[in-house]
């Protein structure tokens, strides 16, 4: 072995070092290569061919075809469930990153506490949901907090958990308060790059606040900012944590979400079939939210 | 408003001819952009609101679960006095949260060690070796993020249940070490890496485990930190898998028991003593690391 490493002139020297490259290149790669097998391209296959049979414990497994898909097609809880899970991510996108912008830009220039302000900002962001939840179930609870805010002008004490519609905006609030912080990171990093004459010179060209920011900040940020859109897209796609804690679906499902289905037929009704449909639902949404993210990607380049 | 377009797009082309005879007059350029005393007051307490909505669900949790066990009165619950340690003494002895802190530990520390060991091994192999299909391996590996977790859950529960792993530690840790964002931020990492420093040690006769240990872990230690920073705050917070393979009561993380304790109305003060439990080491870890935490989230979203 020696011999063959260090006379690579040969041309099966150079064989041998390669094969012996290749060799131990592959005996790397091969714990990683394993679990990816194991957990990751298995599963993604087995779910997607799970959704076409009737898989369950302690049963014979029948190919139903696409039974469980006119299933979910009929199944009123479903599209229930898309609905509240897409006005979610309609409410809490936006205003997670009009937040994470407003923050971004109070915070971008150094001052004397503005690293303290930033760290403050990104708390909620390493803050486990289960905590987040249930601080927040208590302080929407109706002795809670917010129902005295609410008090202060004239509205019911009520606990917002316990109305259907409104544990949407309740669930949106932990939603925002729980991400803002890490869209601010995001941002703060591209405000950082905006080089500083420029914005000068708007300045001295006499351009106020707003078109400074108009003209020169939101544009450089417009990458960013979709960027961000399309990963809290995602993000509220697969919310769970939070409503599990929080209301667990309620009141009467008005905050039944996808994947809380998703759950319950896998891991309540072990209908595995089912929940499995339920997982391609959810890819086809991100595949379609990932695809419009490159085409206009694409169009800008 | 379009004659404001045209003014800010000719300052961008020159640039510092315009700034330098405006700079001639003002001894201090920069201090042009700084906002005036009236716009920092506003700043100030537009910051300083915020910071108080955000800080204010941990300021309640902290004083609450020193509180005694009781029903919470608004606004005397939340005053910091009259604070007791009743609630953590009941949750801490009739509970299983030192079970569950040990768990979440086992789950979070074997799960950074192995993630990091197998992600730097493959990450190492595909920025700098050369092997038969590497190229369509790693981006296998790569095309993996775009799948959802929720797609691969079912699957892989099921495998873990036949193999009889649900309620283990290994049935909890070993499908999370596969890793896809690890292996690629790895892979990056290592080829930014000149080639220099790994050709020096193969000439000089370095058997490959060497050249591992002692040459790519020493190089790699930042992006370790990062990584294993951000796996460990992953798998804290983590709640769906644990839920899932955490079923008995001695198998709970803190999150999936915490949860639990929530819903058996168990006193808002006990649940939240047990979450300020959750959330000090991490905050400890916060405290110390920062930078390593807001590199490591941010690093992950943008390759999430």
């Amino acid at each position: 072995m020696v011999s063959v490493d260090t006379l690579p002139r040969t041309r099966r020297g150079v064989r041998g070092a390669r094969w012996r490259e290749a060799r131990i290149a592959l005996l790397f790669v091969l714990p990683c290569l394993l679990l990816f097998l194991a957990f990751r391209f298995g599963p993604a296959v087995a779910g997607s061919v799970l959704a076409f049979t009737d898989y369950t414990i302690g049963a014979d497994t029948n190919w139903v075809g696409m039974e469980n898909l006119r299933r979910l097609s009929e199944d009123p809880l479903f599209w229930r469930a898309l609905r509240t899970t897409l006005t979610i991510a309609v409410l809490a996108v936006p205003l997670s990153i009009l937040s994470s912008l407003g923050m971004a830009l109070l915070v971008r220039r150094a001052f004397r506490g503005s690293k303290l302000f930033r760290s403050i900002f990104f708390l909620p962001v390493i803050t486990s949901l289960v905590l987040a939840g249930i601080v927040f179930t208590w302080i929407f609870s109706e002795s809670g907090p917010w129902s005295s805010v609410m008090g202060w002008f004239g509205l019911p004490d009520q606990s917002w958990l316990s109305d259907t519609t409104l544990v949407i905006p309740a669930i949106v609030v932990v939603a925002v308060w729980s991400r803002f912080g890490f869209g601010m990171l995001i941002l703060l990093a591209r405000l950082q790059d905006i080089p500083r004459e420029l914005e000068e010179a708007a300045l001295a060209d006499g351009a106020g606040a707003w078109h400074r920011f108009r003209y020169i900040i939101l544009p450089e940020l417009y990458p960013a900012l979709f960027f961000l859109g399309i990963i809290e897209t995602t993000f509220t796609f697969q919310i769970f944590d939070t409503v599990y804690v929080m209301t667990g679906g309620g009141p009467a499902n008005s905050s039944y979400v996808l994947v809380y289905q998703l759950y319950d037929q896998a891991f309540r009704y072990f209908d595995f079939g089912y929940a499995s449909a339920i997982g391609l639902a959810l890819f086809v949404m991100t595949f379609i939210v990932a695809m419009i993210q490159r085409m206009t990607l694409g169009r800008e380049r | 408003m379009t004659h404001h377009t045209a003014s800010t797009t000719t300052p961008s082309t020159p640039g510092s001819s315009g700034t330098g005879a405006r700079g001639g007059r003002r001894p201090r350029p920069y201090r042009a952009l700084e906002p005036r005393r009236s716009a920092k007051i506003a700043r100030g307490v537009l910051l300083f609101v915020a910071a108080a909505v955000t800080l204010f669900p941990f300021y309640a949790m902290v004083v609450l679960s020193f509180k005694p066990v009781g029903p919470v009165v608004l606004p005397d619950s939340l005053a910091p006095w009259g604070l007791s340690f009743e609630a953590y003494d009941r949750v801490i002895g009739a509970n299983s949260l030192l079970r569950w802190t040990l768990n979440t530990f086992v789950y979070s520390a074997v799960s950074v060690v192995g993630v990091l060991f197998f992600s730097s091994l493959a990450g190492y192999a595909f920025a700098k070796k050369r092997f038969p299909g590497k190229e369509v391996m790693f981006w296998s590996f790569i095309a993996m993020l775009m799948v959802p977790y929720h797609i691969t859950v079912v699957p892989v529960f099921i495998l873990i249940s036949n193999a009889q792993g649900v309620n283990t530690y290994w049935g909890l840790i070993l499908p999370t070490l596969a890793n896809a964002q690890a292996v690629f931020l790895m892979r990056q990492f290592i080829k930014s890496l000149p080639d220099e420093l790994f050709e020096a040690a193969t000439v000089d006769g370095c058997s490959e485990w060497r050249m591992y240990t002692s040459i790519v872990l020493p190089l790699i230690k930042p992006i370790l930190a990062t990584l294993g920073v951000f796996v460990f705050l992953w798998h804290w917070n983590d709640f769906l898998w644990p839920l899932i393979i955490g079923q008995s009561n001695d198998m709970r993380t803190l999150t999936t028991g915490l949860a639990s304790m929530n819903a058996e109305n168990v006193p808002l003060n006990v649940v939240l003593a047990g979450s300020v439990v959750a959330f000090v080491p991490i905050f400890m870890a916060y405290l110390i690391g920062q930078r390593y935490f807001k590199e490591g989230v941010t690093m992950s979203g943008i390759k999430g």
